[in-house]
């Protein structure tokens, strides 16, 4: 059928679509997620809200009923262009991690992910990092030093977040699209280092 | 294009002048399970076996002018400024309708590198920014 998922589909102006992939960008708020979308998306950033169901806090247990309640979450994201055929949707991830785990739409289709980080309060990083380990989804870190202050070094990011050796940390201004664009590159290349799961024998 | 909800951008939806899912006739959740936030939608060509649209809010419309070239589900909801949940609903209508089709994600598997070929092209189109 013409509708059918399987092939790629034709647009009424017989353009073909592309498929899509995502890289989340995390991390505290006010942190400069939705400034990194911005320095290097072709789009100005868009913003879309996601209804979250949650289990009730605080629930009335009256004949184990259990309640659940919605959330609403806000995202920002843009998009790169790589190809005809391929486009890069960038995700500025809202701060409430704990709704992460209830929200499956959140990884599908995720290369990997950015998480941003303040040195002046790295502590609201921590759920980010937690989440991407737990999950076992590949990030790097990005450390906001604005007009080049650098307050911390990249050890001490290091030990503070409590990261693996293997996870990329870099320093600059958010503001620099070069900036931004070093760390999606770098979280590609720490994606295509990354050993194959798949031993041969 | 104009809408309803331009006027109350900052609005909470619950506060909207029309209700979310007054729009999808008081539906929920969506027909189909596997549309994303990235899923690649297009409007398809008009063909002469499709019913007659009727039944179709304004909504329904603007998606298949919007998608007449392949975008994201995300996309969408944002031109329209619809929740994702309601624009899931809608673009699973439209679907069923016949009237649009549908690309998703392509397949990362947590725990699994991604395809060689797409990480290169990945590195290759930002090295170009």
């Amino acid at each position: 059928m013409a509708y059918d998922d399987s092939d790629r589909p034709e647009g009424a102006d017989g353009a073909p679509a592309p498929t899509a992939v995502k890289v989340l960008i995390a991390g505290g708020f006010g942190v400069g997620k939705t400034t990194m979308v911005g320095t290097v998306s072709e789009i100005a950033p868009l913003r879309t809200e996601e209804y979250l169901t949650v289990a009730g806090v605080g629930v009335d247990d009256v004949e184990g009923v259990a309640e659940k309640g919605t959330t609403t979450v806000a995202m920002d994201f843009g998009r790169i262009t790589i190809s005809p055929e391929l486009v890069v949707y960038l995700f500025g991830t809202p701060g409430q991690e704990r709704f992460w785990f209830m929200w499956d739409d959140l990884v599908h289709g995720c290369l990997g992910a950015v998480v941003l980080a303040d040195t002046r309060r790295l502590q609201s990083s921590f759920g980010a990092v937690d989440f991407f380990e737990s999950r076992g989804m590949p990030f790097v870190v990005g450390v906001n030093c604005f007009d080049g202050r650098q307050e911390r070094t990249v050890p001490e990011v290091r030990v503070a977040l409590d990261l693996d050796p293997g996870v990329p940390v870099l320093m600059g201004d958010l503001r620099q699209r070069s900036f931004s664009r070093d760390l999606l590159l770098a979280l590609v290349e720490h994606l295509m280092a990354e050993r194959d799961p798949v031993r041969v024998r | 294009m104009s809408h309803w909800a331009d006027e109350s951008l900052d609005d909470d939806p619950g506060d909207s002048f029309v209700r979310p899912y007054t729009i999808t006739h008081g539906r929920t959740t969506s027909a189909r399970d596997d549309l994303t936030l990235i899923t690649v939608i297009t409007t398809l060509a008009p063909a002469d076996h499709r019913p007659p649209i009727r039944g179709l809010e304004p909504e329904h419309r603007l998606i298949l002018e919007q998608c007449a070239r392949p975008v994201a589900l995300a996309e969408v909801a944002a031109a329209l400024n619809l929740p994702v949940a309601v624009t899931k609903i809608l673009v699973g209508d439209l679907i069923a309708w016949g009237g649009l089709s549908a690309r998703p994600p392509l397949a990362v598997a947590v725990g699994h590198r991604p395809d060689m070929t797409l990480l290169q092209a990945v590195r290759d189109g930002l090295r170009r920014l």
